[in-house]
């Protein structure tokens, strides 16, 4: 009898055996559901996080800093610098012909969470005219777009479903009089948006300087003609740097702390699943014994035995990573997070439920080698013997 | 107690039936405790660090950070509210050192005898280094972090690029080592310490201003109160503060980190799960299996419920075995994940719930196995039945 053929018999007998011993079956399923389940949920939140803050990145828009400024806030735009900025080649123009740079400086105002009452910081951004050519997919929900020169601001409705005195209508006290919020608007991003005029941002709180210059560039391919013409101009000490990685920086340190937590817990009920799963796989084998022992008698050969105890433990672990990314799914997908002052939605996505599939072959692998071995050793005479 | 004598070796011989099935168990049962012990001792260590800041220093800053800095002038106004002890400020500005990427944060004080003491938590240097500072304006105290980073000793001369100007228009600032502080902050960063008079002479723009104010109060206890005091005098005045006591602000970080609660009681509720199904079903098999020896124990005049509480006893034994193994490792891992979560700490409050876990859980595993024990007829089960 050929090996595979040894190897289809005894993988039938192995599933036949299974309904007798539902409770230790149940036990491989559930170790690995919980341990698959639990990775996914975790590392649903750094993916949640990627793909809202990367989902609205276009290759046309380009971010020019300070060259030695280690992130745009610490980074200095002068007003001549700014007017240099807007004549430098590559930068596409709008319908007025004029070309599309927004000059943003950013400082942190201190507001109030809707739940807890409690007192956090969000960024409020200003930004120079030209915001919607720059955004064109802003979308404003409800009010309108603030007038630059006065002390107005519109508000992401993220904001406004977190903080309070953020819908339309709210008038908020900060530097220089009463901020009147004249608009919520949609726009994918992890953490709370706030816009308002960026030159009366510059002179109600004291600052000469813009933190960063955004450009739309004429095609993605302007990128290096941009970049090249900084470089000729060392005298501006700018950098430019594309949307994608300016928002890659800000994503860094987040998902590293999530996914360390995530990998880090992930792994030890993995291994926790793993010993589960191997004392199950045991106990089934050792009341197996007296079957394995007829078929070594009639010459069955130990490797078919082998692999056939590990793909039972395989086939019994897969159900259990299908379960525990449905769950996950289920219980997480779409669920507002915010660890970290971060705050998106988790995103159960069919490559997690792929990972959780990969973590779960090798819980049934490595869980079912030593039971295999041990199926593989059982002696002819000794097991016949055995009750 | 001489029940307990008496059926040791009954028990011990039950756990050891099986060695290889046994030693997983344990195993098993280790890992899960190893995870609630290092999850509760990142908990523990978060809130102890938070207690551990001190709530008698206030943070007087600006009232939105990246504001306009404060002018130095507040320092008297804040000094003569009552209830002050001491007020002290510090300024700062980033520099690189060679290349751009190298970036050296420049704390900037006046050496008063203040700082030997003010704020322990951040950073603390001696008197003779301080008195070192206080006789070269230009020199800065390193920390030994970034000395060794940069290859920098005491006495070297240390130029630094700016975009913090000096008065004649240059970005690059000379600074003369001439000590040493030691540098609590988490991070490899690290910082120098130089004279605010030397920065405040020679910068172009910002003049008397400071980054902020640190305000020692005599009673920690009325630290919101001393904040709020602080915050009204200059509220409606050009240049508002925010102010807030080092724990309140500690506080608040811990708070913006998540509900930390919620991902401990999940994970560890999935675990718990997971883990009594997985001991439970095991358990099943080795009374089933153990049938035969159970009827003779029986036979021999065992009264049902002396069986009950062996076959609890060996999972109680085991389990908690187990934990405490698990709370060692945990305890073991703490020094290797310092570097991303700082100030672990395993209390015995943590080690106390992590016994009465281990006991329940059992409690229950050992149940329905335990009963299925003492219902055990003997006639039947010597029978194969």
């Amino acid at each position: 009898m050929s090996l595979i053929k040894q190897f289809w018999a005894l993988l039938r007998v192995n599933l036949a055996g299974l309904p007798a011993r539902l409770g230790l079956v149940c036990t491989i399923i559930i170790g690995v559901a919980c341990a698959v389940g639990v990775l996914v949920s975790m590392l649903a939140m750094g993916v949640g996080a990627r793909q809202e803050a990367m989902g609205n990145v276009s290759p046309n828009r380009a971010t020019l800093t300070s060259i030695d400024a280690p992130s745009p806030a610490q980074s200095n735009i002068t007003q001549d610098a700014a007017t240099l900025i807007r004549g430098l080649p590559g930068i596409r123009r709008n319908a007025d012909g004029k070309p599309i740079v927004v000059f943003q400086v950013t400082v942190f105002v201190q507001g109030r969470g809707k739940v807890d009452r409690t007192q956090t910081g969000f960024p409020l951004i200003g930004m120079t005219p030209g915001l919607t050519d720059y955004q064109p997919e802003l979308h404003i929900t409800a009010g309108r777009m603030f007038t630059p020169g006065v002390h107005e601001l519109i508000a992401s409705n993220k904001c406004a479903r977190q903080y309070s005195d953020f819908d339309v209508g709210a008038k908020r006290h900060m530097r220089g009089g009463d901020w009147r919020v004249v608009g919520n608007f949609d726009l994918p991003s992890t953490v709370c948006l706030v816009f308002a005029d960026g030159d009366t941002i510059l002179s109600a709180f004291g600052r000469n300087t813009y933190n960063q210059a955004n450009v739309m560039l004429e095609s993605p391919a302007t990128f290096a003609t941009l970049a090249n013409a900084l470089k000729a101009n060392s005298s501006l000490h700018l950098k430019v740097q594309h949307e994608a990685e300016i928002f890659a920086q800000d994503m860094q340190q987040l998902n590293g702390i999530l996914n360390f937590i995530s990998y880090f817990v992930g792994s030890i009920m993995a291994l926790a699943a793993t010993i589960g799963a191997a004392n199950s796989l045991y106990a089934i084998v050792d009341g197996r014994r007296r079957e394995l022992a007829i078929l070594r008698a009639v010459g069955f050969n130990s490797s078919p035995i082998i692999v056939s105890v590990v793909l039972e433990s395989i086939l019994l672990a897969l159900p259990g990573a299908l379960i525990g990314a449905l769950v996950a799914w289920v219980l997480f997908n779409g669920l507002l997070a915010s660890p970290l002052g971060a705050s998106f939605h988790m995103a159960v996505t069919p490559s997690l439920a792929l990972l959780g599939l990969g973590w779960a072959l090798c819980i049934g692998a490595i869980g079912g080698l030593f039971p295999a071995l041990r199926a593989a050793r059982v002696p002819v005479t000794a097991a016949l013997r055995a009750t | 107690m001489n029940a307990i004598v008496k059926y040791l070796p009954l028990i011990w011989s039950g756990i050891w039936r099986k060695p290889g099935r046994t030693a997983l168990i344990l195993l098993q049962v280790a890992v899960a405790f190893a995870l609630f012990g290092v999850m509760q001792g990142m908990k523990s260590g978060v809130e102890r660090s938070v207690a551990n800041t001190r709530a008698d220093v206030l943070f007087v800053g600006p009232a939105e950070s990246g504001g306009a800095p404060l002018p130095i002038s507040y320092l008297d106004r804040i000094q003569s509210i009552p209830g002050m002890k001491a007020v002290s400020f510090a300024d700062g500005f980033l520099g690189t050192y060679q290349r751009p990427t190298q970036f050296v944060f420049v704390l900037e004080l006046p050496p008063t005898d203040l700082w030997l003491t003010l704020v322990p938590e951040i950073f603390q240097v001696l008197p003779k280094d301080l008195e070192a500072l206080k006789n070269t304006r230009n020199g800065v105290l390193i920390t030994a972090d970034i000395g060794k980073k940069y290859g920098w000793h005491i006495g070297d001369r240390i130029p630094l690029t700016s975009n913090t100007l000096q008065s004649n228009g240059s970005g690059t600032w000379t600074f003369q080592i001439v000590g040493m502080v030691t540098d609590h902050e988490i991070g490899e960063g690290g910082f120098i310490v130089g004279n605010y008079n030397y920065l405040n002479e020679a910068r172009a723009l910002n003049k008397d201003t400071v980054r902020n104010f640190y305000a020692v109060i005599s009673d920690p206890k009325r630290a919101a109160e001393m904040s709020d005091t602080v915050d009204r005098v200059f509220a409606n005045s050009s240049n508002e503060t925010k102010t807030a006591s080092f724990r309140e602000g500690a506080q608040q970080q811990m708070r913006s980190i998540g509900d930390l609660n919620f991902l401990i009681r999940a994970v560890m509720g999935t675990v718990l799960v997971a883990l009594l199904f997985s001991i439970t079903t095991i358990m099943m098999q080795t009374i089933r299996e153990r049938t035969p020896e159970l009827a003779v124990l029986k036979t021999l005049g065992f009264s049902d419920r002396t069986v009950f509480l062996m076959v609890v006893g060996e999972s109680v034994l085991i389990c908690v075995a187990a934990a405490l193994l698990g709370l060692a490792l945990a305890t073991g891992v703490f020094p290797y994940t310092a570097k991303y979560v700082p100030g672990l700490s395993m209390p015995l409050s943590v080690v106390g719930i992590g016994l009465i876990g281990a006991v329940l859980v059992a409690l229950i595993t050992a149940a329905p196995p335990a009963s299925r024990a003492a219902r055990l007829q003997v006639v039947d089960a010597l029978a194969g039945r």
